[in-house]
């Protein structure tokens, strides 16, 4: 185990390779600083929207018996097991301005391509089915008897879940949140085809990369390793935490 | 108080049961295991729907078209205490007491009407704390409670808001005899005072039979006696309600 653990962590200690004077930007001043806070920013908000979506349909799914419940799930794993590149180019083939769709949003004065919304819509694409999936499993691990019993003493459905589902379900819906976080903060494939621009942390890294070599990649790589870690760790730990406690 | 007619289609056979409870009444359905009775007493409660049939308590129908759970004047308890692990007993036992309540009104769904001590919602939670011993427990997290103790949460927490009906699965399974008998005495206190029309499973007669007279006995869905106990010990209507009353 100890020989596994070291080999996956092993190429974290490329954050300490000579790779010369670290450059805080590219060529671009500011480029570094813009990307983390596009990214941040813009991720926030992804995760925003798939959380205000993702959730009921989570709920909604989890509740569901049958058939309709596979073809749902099928439809989602779809969505999950798409290369990011291929989704990349079906999204800029769905949504870009040569398409029905983007051109009529682009008369509205929406931007469909390198714009933050194509950014944006890019991360929540790559997130929703991650998050959905699961977060019903987070919601099928509280039982439902717990809920009757909640709704026979007089909790209305929504209440019934505020008070019972959510707090029963919230350390697998944060869970399913860290999943979302890191596959929509750390996406590259399908927002660099759909929004090179504004550059977010992976497509500045690349730019980086290409621009001036690895000593203009380090600090940009520092800061997208802290941002995208923590919270699914805390996750973890916190989830572990709860399990020994017997909380 | 609760008439019902329930129709329900299992593998082996379809329940079909009519059954009438009037207010302050125990009954006691009695039969051996999967014969329906757990069924009748979920459809009942609203768990499950009824294929067909009827549900009324007092004037309101809850069946057919199915009444949502929070609307309905019945409290359940079955042999698992659904009781809600991340919360304390104390918030347990008040999670079905509206705020209005709270503050001091008289509780329950549609209880205006209904006879019964003029007491208020803190009091009559004070009275179940200590008559069902939760005063150390309190505030407790219910994942620290034994199972007489948890069973004694979940009682208290049915009763708090007070039901027309109150449907028992077994409610006291697993428990020491000198529990059950005092959860029995305190069952029957209650019953009397608040008027609500109680109808208990169990597959042991004597427990039945001291929470009441009556009995309502159930063969593969069917109701073979509906009665005293003293009529169905004298004469079983099957075989194998016979061998169960042994």
């Amino acid at each position: 185990m100890a020989l596994l653990v070291a080999a996956l962590l092993f190429p974290l200690t490329g954050l300490l390779a000579h790779v010369g004077p670290w450059q805080f930007d590219g060529e671009t001043p500011g480029s570094t600083l813009a990307a983390v806070r596009i990214s941040l920013g813009l991720t926030g908000l992804a995760l925003a929207i798939v959380v205000v979506i993702g959730t009921p349909a989570a709920w909604y799914l989890a509740r569901l018996a049958g058939s309709g419940r596979t073809l749902w799930e099928a439809a989602l794993l779809v969505s999950v097991l798409l290369p990011p590149l291929a989704l990349g180019i079906l999204l800029a083939l769905a949504f870009g301005p040569g398409a029905p769709v983007g051109a009529w949003l682009l008369r509205l004065g929406v931007p469909t391509s390198n714009s933050a919304i194509a950014f944006v819509t890019a991360q929540v694409y790559v997130a929703m089915g991650y998050y959905v999936l699961a977060a019903r499993g987070a919601f099928e691990s509280v039982p439902r008897e717990l809920e009757r019993t909640a709704g026979l003493l007089g909790a209305t459905p929504w209440r019934v879940f505020w008070r019972i589902t959510l707090p029963l379900s919230r350390l697998g819906l944060a869970v399913a949140l860290s999943l979302a976080w890191v596959r929509a903060l750390g996406e590259f494939g399908a927002v660099m085809v759909t929004s090179y621009f504004p550059a977010g942390m992976p497509v500045q890294l690349w730019i980086n990369l290409q621009d001036s070599g690895l000593p203009a990649v380090m600090p940009l790589l520092l800061v997208f390793l802290l941002s995208a870690l923590p919270l699914p760790l805390l996750a973890h730990l916190l989830a572990r935490h709860r399990e020994r406690s017997g909380a | 108080m609760l008439d019902a007619r329930i129709l329900k289609r299992r593998r082996e056979f379809t329940l079909d049961v009519r059954l009438h409870v009037a207010p302050g009444e125990a009954v006691g359905l009695f039969g051996g295991s999967g014969q329906g009775k757990s069924t009748l007493l979920s459809c009942l409660a609203g768990f499950e729907p009824p294929d067909a049939g009827e549900v009324r308590v007092r004037d309101r129908i809850l069946f057919p078209p199915p009444v949502p759970l929070h609307e309905r004047p019945v409290g359940y308890l079955t042999q698992n205490d659904n009781l809600f692990w991340h919360m304390s007993v104390e918030q347990n036992v008040r999670f079905g007491v509206g705020a209005r309540e709270k503050a001091g009104a008289r509780p329950g769904p549609g209880q205006d009407d209904r006879d019964g001590p003029q007491q208020t919602t803190g009091d009559w939670i004070a009275e179940l704390r200590q008559a069902l011993g939760l005063e150390s427990l309190w505030h407790a997290s219910v994942r620290s409670l034994s199972g007489g103790q948890a069973r004694r949460v979940a009682l208290a927490r049915m009763l708090a808001r007070r039901p027309m009906v109150v449907l028992l699965d077994e409610p006291f399974g697993g428990l020491d005899s000198a529990v059950m008998r005092d959860l029995t005495e305190a069952l029957s206190t209650w019953r009397s005072r608040l008027g609500f029309a109680l109808l208990a499973v169990d597959h042991q007669a004597r427990w039945l039979e001291r929470l009441g007279t009556r009995v309502v006995a159930i063969e593969r869905g069917r109701v073979v006696h509906d009665g005293s106990w003293e009529e169905l010990r004298r004469s079983p209507p099957t075989e194998q309600m016979s061998r169960l009353l042994d």
